[in-house]
């Protein structure tokens, strides 16, 4: 991969003034209902914990696709009508050859993808490709007020998130059973961090996998029937046919 | 939407076509205009991209703004970069912008009434007709009432300046602006201690104490950028708030204070400081006027008194007194700027300001800022006629000691249209305004619209305001308009003037309201008044600024490089004593305490609560409710409500209950928060609304302002919003 | 002596035929192109890289599936309501007739005979007689049914994948069309390549090979492979032209 886009997200410093979220929904014609970026909240815990420190405070955290490198949501497209880009590294949804069956939906840790209703096929983060190609940066990161989000090429070690992931701890959010790794690093502590889901394959795909190997093993049992006729045209050479009809 | 611009025919956009013509011909009988609701790929495919600068209008801020345009659709608005009080953001609602311009909500040529008020019956009028009606009426009332009989809200747009000029030469004294429910009472404490109302640089300051304010909600650029900033380099926040806010969750330390008690605190903060001698005295004795008499006043007012009454511990005002005395000048009690909420709403104000002077922060780095200089010139025009019959003073003189004439104050202007003393006034000229939503007490406010012959509003949409009136005119969006310059402050990150022009052509048969007020001008031989355009308007304005113009052609905004820090230096300051006023002689003159006494806010009876208002980021006020994408965050309103008071009245979260007060009453759905005080509620503005024509709120929530009871400042006569006590009752629903 | 034809297939049939392996083989070609995802592609990487070479993109191939199946649905739909009396319930009615006891003989000895040999048929304790046959013989029979059967069940199916993106709203019997479509195809397919070893490569059925562009059979074949159909045709001939009982067609 000649690139990977990622973002290193500062989420003490967001406000959650859900600007992110309005500037992509207004940018990307993301569907009434739906979005393609959220804020995640962590509330305090008022009773047994006082209120210093980041700990204990409340904690508003960004996010969005994470366009990982190990993306389960790649895995459980049949068309792989979504893909990793090979260039950039984002996960892309190629729109045309999408049907919207919908099973990358519930194989996202993050909830990232949704179908977009109108459009009835999957929608969600691309990283403002055609921003990009304008040479914009993404919506939500031009739009926030306090620059939560910074958004580069990871391999680029001139880069601003290169830079910022050597000089700062980071941490990722991810789920223990499903770790997709993720491409949008968290600066430091960051709450709530156990919210990811488990990545979920639909029943009939879960189905298909299993039948599969029987599928392709009874179209090779016809092949091997077939090659069995073959090789006794060729090669057995046969009692003429008598009186094989009563 | 798919990134590629793929000129082969898909199947996709084949269906997409047959669709959308289908769709066309069924939406065909709506205005063109909605077809570039959504902008489709197809439109913008092939179009060429424009970009053009305005600033944004979805609140006072005028961020600036980069508005891309394609095929005449605006799709996107992004922050100007160059621009630095916003320090090149754009918040939910700039982004919103565009759902205001396309709004299906939107009001779209002139309507009259039809029927009763509130019926929401219209009949259309051309804009000729509206405009012979609304002259023909105000000419009525000016004849029967004088031109004091009319009544004009500007609003605060680029614009208003036009509202105020026409009240001016329309000869009506009679202006109130929505600053009666907001910071008035913050204006006059600062007036009467510095001289001016300052500005915060909070982005150099150490240790700041933000009381009320909700600066990480309730947006103000550059200081709700700056707060994160000063934050991540070492600056203390300390907020005191009844309720969790999302600053109060972002601070070092947060105290849940009991309502109405601040001035108990900062008395007490001043207490130490003195006692200890922790400030500059140098300092003090250059430039503080009345240090003695605020020390002999604030003995009485120990942190151990003080924690009584405001419920924060004694030892923690004390080291809070340390902390900051020992961060001064580099610290500051931050002024705020909705202080519409008790009736010492200013004397409390002026405890905090006087606070600030003691820390010796005025005109000084990451202190309180005088105001920069712009270069805006004023422009000339004709001096205004006189009328011989109208009245001494505006209709609200007298009621508040000391309130601005030209805000007024529109509890007491509200009042005395009731009573139609001391003389009555019966029209009402409303530009981008709403108090049917902003001003405590709803049902008073209609009550006083009973009492007008003839109502105007000029919107974008059919407020409440607008539902209850007589005549409605369309004005365009922002992005429509064309504006003259104007002057912002933007404390330590610059001083800049900004002007609008329009991005797309105004949409249906929307006017800007100059060309409104041009056209009663016109009918009630007040054109001379109006003869001007904005060019030339603007041009006048920018005559002593010679490189406004291209600056704002290039960038978007204009840089006064003025002074920042120091603006005094070798000056007196614009008081009396030309000193900082600790204490007031023109108050004591007045009979009003010269330093503020504590008094302890109305307790609050058992079973009740008290009902505080507060903004969020997402809404302006009580606007932009109804707008479609700002919507989606928030669809409608709850009443905050600590766990343990719900459960003693039998409520569940989610639970429908009654709010009542002896304003009126609403209902709406409850949402537990610990983060608030068991004695308190909360509830967001802008919801429970009248009028019908606002299609994705009406019916959803309640309103504030039917609520709230409207009690008011003794001082300025600001709106005193947070003085209510609400009996909260389940409802079986 | 060379037989005389008989005809087997009309114009129609032919048509039908060869529009449908034309059809199958382009759907199937670009079908299991579109199955990209390494995890459900057993057959690796190497036929959807081809495809897509081929046809340029992952849409373009998705667009021709589309497009050949609608219209092999299309065409077939058409022959139906059309060919109805002259050809789809006549050859519906022979493929769903079964004679159970005599058919799974059929089977067991025509599989033996034609992977082992009759050398082997005997040695096994078979009968060197094979029951005769009607049309068409039992294989081709349970060909025909798993061809309709899983041909229908690919149409629904594929038409759900078809309007998911256009009408649907409910993802999860589009993830279920997709799966019953892949089953059903490959049942065919297995089906498919016996049939083409059959009809196309084996010596002992080239005439019949030949039929499906000529229309007609020689009558030993007929009478050798497809004995119930040829006396009936015998008979029927009998009854029409009493006179010619030599055979020769009119």
């Amino acid at each position: 991969m000649k690139m990977q886009l990622a973002m290193v997200i500062d989420s003490s410093s967001c406000i959650d003034c859900k600007g992110c979220m309005a500037a992509c929904k207004v940018e990307n014609n993301v569907a009434s209902g739906h979005w393609r970026n959220w804020i995640k909240l962590q509330d305090p815990d008022f009773y047994n914990q006082g209120l210093q420190g980041d700990a204990s405070a409340m904690h508003f955290q960004p996010g969005n696709c994470m366009h990982c490198d190990n993306p389960t949501c790649v895995q459980a497209c049949p068309t792989s009508a979504t893909y990793k880009d090979d260039n950039d590294g984002t996960i892309k949804v190629n729109k045309k050859l999408c049907i919207g069956c919908g099973s990358c939906i519930p194989a996202c840790p993050y909830g990232a993808r949704y179908r977009h209703p109108e459009e009835k096929v999957v929608d969600k983060c691309d990283f403002c490709e055609r921003r990009r190609a304008r040479g914009e940066l993404p919506a939500c990161v031009t739009t926030c007020p306090t620059k939560a989000r910074t958004f580069g090429d990871l391999k680029d070690p001139n880069s601003e998130v290169a830079r910022l992931l050597k000089s700062n701890k980071t941490v990722k959010v991810f789920n223990r059973q499903t770790d997709t790794q993720p491409n949008i690093y968290y600066m430091s502590m960051t709450a709530p961090i156990d919210w990811p889901v488990k990545a979920e394959t639909p029943a009939a795909i879960q189905l298909w996998k299993v039948i599969n190997p029987f599928v392709y093993g009874f179209v090779g049992l016809n092949v091997l029937g077939v090659l069995a006729m073959l090789g006794k045209q060729l090669l057995i050479k046969d009692d003429p046919p008598e009186a094989e009809h009563k | 939407m798919s990134a590629k611009l793929d000129t082969a025919i898909s199947r996709r956009s084949f269906l997409k076509w047959t669709g959308a013509a289908t769709a066309a011909t069924a939406v065909g009988a709506r205005t063109p205009v909605l077809h570039a609701l959504v902008p489709s790929e197809e439109n913008t495919a092939s179009g060429k991209v424009e970009q053009h600068f305005s600033v944004c209008d979805m609140c006072l801020n005028k961020c600036g703004l980069i508005a891309r345009v394609e095929k005449g659709v605006v799709t996107k608005l992004d922050p100007n970069p160059k621009f630095l009080k916003s320090r090149g953001m754009l918040c939910a609602r700039g982004n919103a912008g565009i759902a205001q311009l396309y709004d299906p909500d939107r009001l779209k040529y002139p309507l009259l009434r039809k029927g009763k008020r509130g019926e929401g019956k219209w009949q259309r009028l051309s804009w000729d007709q509206a405009l012979d009606y609304a002259a023909e009426q105000m000419k009525k009332i000016g004849d029967k009432y004088s031109r004091c009989g009319m009544l004009f809200s500007p609003g605060s747009d680029m614009q208003s300046t036009f509202v105020h000029w026409f009240a001016e030469v329309f000869g009506s004294y009679n202006v109130t602006t929505h600053e009666s429910a907001c910071l008035l009472s913050r204006n006059r404490a600062y007036l009467d201690t510095f001289g001016e109302v300052p500005f915060s640089d909070v982005l150099h300051s150490k240790y700041i104490i933000m009381a009320g304010a909700n600066r990480f909600e309730a947006l103000i650029t550059p200081d709700s950028i700056d707060l994160m900033s000063t934050k991540k380099n070492g600056c203390k926040l300390v907020v005191l708030d009844p309720r969790y806010t999302k600053t109060a969750a972002l601070a070092d330390e947060w105290y849940p204070i009991r309502p109405g008690t601040d001035m108990a605190f900062f008395l007490a903060l001043t207490h130490v400081i003195i006692s200890e001698k922790i400030y500059d005295q140098t300092y003090a004795a250059e430039k503080l006027y009345g240090l003695e008499q605020l020390s002999e006043h604030v003995k009485q007012y120990s942190p151990e008194w003080a924690e009584n009454e405001c419920e924060i511990p004694a030892k923690d005002i004390r080291r809070i007194a340390r902390e900051l005395a020992a961060a001064a000048p580099i610290a500051m009690v931050y002024p705020g700027r909705r202080t519409s909420d008790y009736v010492n709403s200013t004397q409390i104000r002026r405890s905090m300001a006087i606070l600030n002077g003691l820390l010796g922060n005025w005109d000084r780095p990451g202190g309180l800022l005088a105001a920069r200089q712009v270069g805006l010139s004023k422009v000339e025009l004709p001096e205004a006629p006189w009328y011989e019959d109208n009245p001494d003073d505006r209709l609200d003189m007298g009621r508040a000691h000391m309130m601005f004439e030209e805000e007024g104050s529109f509890k007491h202007m509200r009042d005395a249209i009731i009573e139609e003393k001391p003389y009555p006034i019966k029209g009402w000229f409303v530009y981008k305004h709403n108090p049917l939503q902003s001003e405590a007490n709803r049902q008073r406010t209609l009550e006083m619209m009973e009492k007008l012959d003839f109502v105007l509003t000029v919107d974008i949409a059919m407020s409440d305001t607008a539902w209850m009136s007589d005549l409605v005119l369309p004005a365009p969006s922002y992005l429509e308009r064309q504006d003259p310059a104007s002057g912002l402050q933007g404390s330590s990150a610059c001083a800049c003037v900004v002007t609008r022009d329009p991005v797309v052509a105004p949409l249906f048969e929307s006017k800007p309201v100059v060309e409104i007020l041009q056209g009663l001008a016109n009918r009630l031989e007040l054109a001379e008044y109006f003869d001007f355009s904005i060019e030339g308007y603007r041009k006048q304005q920018l005559r002593k600024l010679p490189d406004a113009e291209r600056a704002l052609k290039k960038d978007g905004v204009y840089y006064n490089p003025s002074k920042l820090y120091g603006v005094y230096e070798g000056k007196v300051y614009k008081t009396k004593s030309k000193l900082i006023e600790l204490y007031n002689e023109r108050y004591a003159q007045m009979g009003v305490p010269p330093l503020p006494v504590y008094r302890s806010p109305r307790q609050v009876p058992s079973g009740r609560f008290r009902m505080v208002v507060g903004r969020n980021a997402y809404f302006t006020h009580c606007t932009t409710q109804n707008n479609a994408l700002l919507h989606e965050l928030m669809p409608e309103n709850s009443l905050w409500i600590h766990p343990k008071p719900a459960s003693a009245l039998g409520l569940k979260e989610g639970d429908l209950v009654e709010v009542g007060s002896a304003a009126g009453t609403g209902e709406l759905k409850i949402s537990l928060k610990n983060g608030i005080r068991q004695d308190t509620v909360y509830m967001a503005s802008g919801f429970g609304v009248l009028s019908k024509d606002l299609t994705n709120i009406y019916g959803k929530g309640a309103c504030i302002a039917e609520i709230l009871e409207d009690y008011s400042d003794e001082l300025s006569g600001n709106m005193a919003m947070h003085e209510t006590f609400v009996r909260v009752t389940r409802k079986v629903a | 002596m060379k037989s005389k034809m008989i005809k087997r297939h009309s114009k129609v049939t032919i048509f039908m035929h060869w529009f449908n392996a034309f059809c199958w083989f382009l759907l199937l070609a670009t079908g299991l192109g579109l199955i990209k995802n390494e995890d459900l592609q057993l057959m690796g990487g190497w036929w959807s890289n081809l495809m897509y070479s081929i046809f340029g993109s992952g849409e373009t191939l998705l667009l021709v599936h589309e497009i050949c199946g609608l219209t092999w649905l299309v065409v077939f739909i058409v022959y139906m309501i059309f060919g109805s009396r002259k050809y789809v319930i006549p050859f519906l009615k022979q493929v769903f007739t079964y004679s159970p006891a005599t058919d799974l003989k059929w089977l067991i000895k025509k599989n033996i005979q034609m992977t082992l040999g009759n050398k082997w048929l005997k040695r096994l304790g078979f009968t060197p007689d094979i029951p005769d046959q009607g049309f068409y013989n039992v294989g081709q029979k349970l060909f025909a049914v798993a061809s309709i059967l899983g041909g229908i069940v690919i149409a629904a199916t594929g038409i759900i994948m078809f309007l998911s993106n256009i009408l649907l709203q409910n993802t999860a019997i589009v993830q279920w069309a997709i799966v019953i479509h892949f089953v059903a195809v490959g049942v065919v397919t297995g089906g498919l390549l016996v049939h083409i070893y059959m009809a196309a490569i084996s010596p002992d059925e080239r005439p019949a090979f030949f039929s499906m562009f000529t229309g007609t059979v020689p009558e030993d074949y007929a009478e050798h492979h497809h004995k119930l159909w040829y006396d009936e045709i015998k008979s029927a001939e009998g009854k029409e032209h009493p006179s010619t009982s030599s055979g020769q067609v009119a």
